[in-house]
């Protein structure tokens, strides 16, 4: 029993980073959306490039894949799977929170530069900074599942 | 309080308000505005609709009595769910409160009935030229002098722009909430009262009041 529970949290961890990347990455890039749309009502021209920020909080999915590859290159075993639980689901979560918040830079960002279109470059920094840390967290996921057992030889 | 919903698509379509209130138009249209709150949850639509019936004391009966104000703010404060509606309203009728007694007093008359956090500290501190509220309300000194005078504009402008500067501050805590919206329409309704006066529907209005305060007898010389 077990070494069934520690196999399937494994494969949770395995799948984590896809999953919540995903879960952020609907939420932030939704929020983002729903501000473009409402600006696109108060504008007459520009709308591409709202729709453009307003898809800024997608890369954390990708990020999301590359750890699950990346993870999955090793075995679920017993000795595997807490390793792969840890850094599976912190990965995820820092993703998740990240696209989501990152989402809201967005909305704003488009809010501001709808009536004044010349901070619309600086009005998106906030949403590069936010994208800076899931690049922090995902590179340092990678970094550390280096060391979870059960890689081939 | 319960969570708010979130309206980022009404919110950015919604224009920019301007920083102070004395502009020559309202941001956006009436009509337009109305549009566009059509994508209001009907729950939260209900909230707009009971907040901007209060914000519209124009279209308030002339001879409503302190009483039924009263009776109207209770129900009014017991009815809407939402809590910074009611802060608002709340904060509109402190303002109201305030000055009607410093009218009230100017007539020798007793403190107001009013209604809001303000009313018992009011009676309490009668004699005091600022009712004790300088730190609160520090623009009472200055209406006070001008309702020596006739400057109606001015206590007009004082007024709203101490409750323009109250939304704003308000404003900046919130981000696409339903908070948004409806300090965005009690900053409208602002500018649309700033806008809106004219001398000449002064002039009718004043006219439709006497009417109707004579009812009968308003055409008797005619």
């Amino acid at each position: 029993m077990e070494e069934f529970v520690l196999l399937t949290l494994g494969w949770a961890g395995l799948y984590a980073p896809t999953a919540l990347g995903a879960i952020g990455s609907i939420l932030g890039c939704t929020r983002a959306g729903q501000a473009a749309c409402g600006a696109m009502l108060e504008i007459e021209s520009g709308y591409g490039r709202y729709v453009g920020v307003s898809a800024l909080p997608s890369s954390q999915t990708i990020y999301g894949i590359v750890v699950m590859f990346t993870l999955n290159a090793r075995e679920v075993t017993t000795e595997s799977a807490p390793g792969l639980l840890a850094i599976g689901v912190m990965s995820g979560v820092a993703l998740m929170m990240s696209a989501i918040m990152q989402g809201a830079c967005c909305a704003s960002a488009i809010n501001v530069s709808k009536s004044k279109p010349e901070v619309f470059g600086l009005s998106i920094a906030p949403a590069a900074i936010v994208e800076g840390f899931a690049v922090f967290a995902f590179v340092f996921a990678l970094v550390v599942s280096a060391g979870i057992p059960g890689l081939p030889q | 309080m319960a969570r708010s919903n979130s309206y980022y698509t009404l919110v950015a379509s919604l224009p920019a308000m301007p920083r102070y209130f004395e502009v020559e138009r309202v941001p956006i249209a009436q009509p337009r505005l109305e549009k566009r709150l059509q994508m209001l949850k009907s729950q939260d639509a209900e909230v707009v609709e009971q907040l901007r019936a209060f914000l519209l004391w124009d279209r308030q009966p002339w001879d409503r009595t302190d009483e039924e104000v009263v009776s109207h703010y209770d129900e009014l404060m017991s009815t809407t769910r939402n809590r910074l509606a009611r802060h608002i309203v709340a904060f509109q009728m402190d303002i109201r409160t305030i000055i009607s007694g410093l009218r009230r007093r100017r007539r020798g008359l007793p403190p107001p009935p009013g209604v809001g956090q303000w009313t018992d500290h009011i009676r309490k501190n009668w004699e005091d030229p600022q009712f004790g509220l300088r730190w609160q309300h520090p623009w009472i000194a200055e209406v006070d002098q001008l309702l020596d005078t006739t400057d109606c504009l001015r206590v007009e402008r004082i007024k709203l722009g101490v409750t323009w500067n109250h939304l704003t501050r308000l404003a900046e805590r919130y981000f696409f909430s339903f908070e948004v919206v409806l300090l965005y329409l009690a900053r409208w309704e602002i500018i649309r009262r700033w806008t809106s006066r004219d001398a000449v529907l002064g002039r009718q209005r004043f006219e439709q009041l006497v009417t109707e305060s004579l009812d009968e007898y308003a055409n008797l010389y005619e």
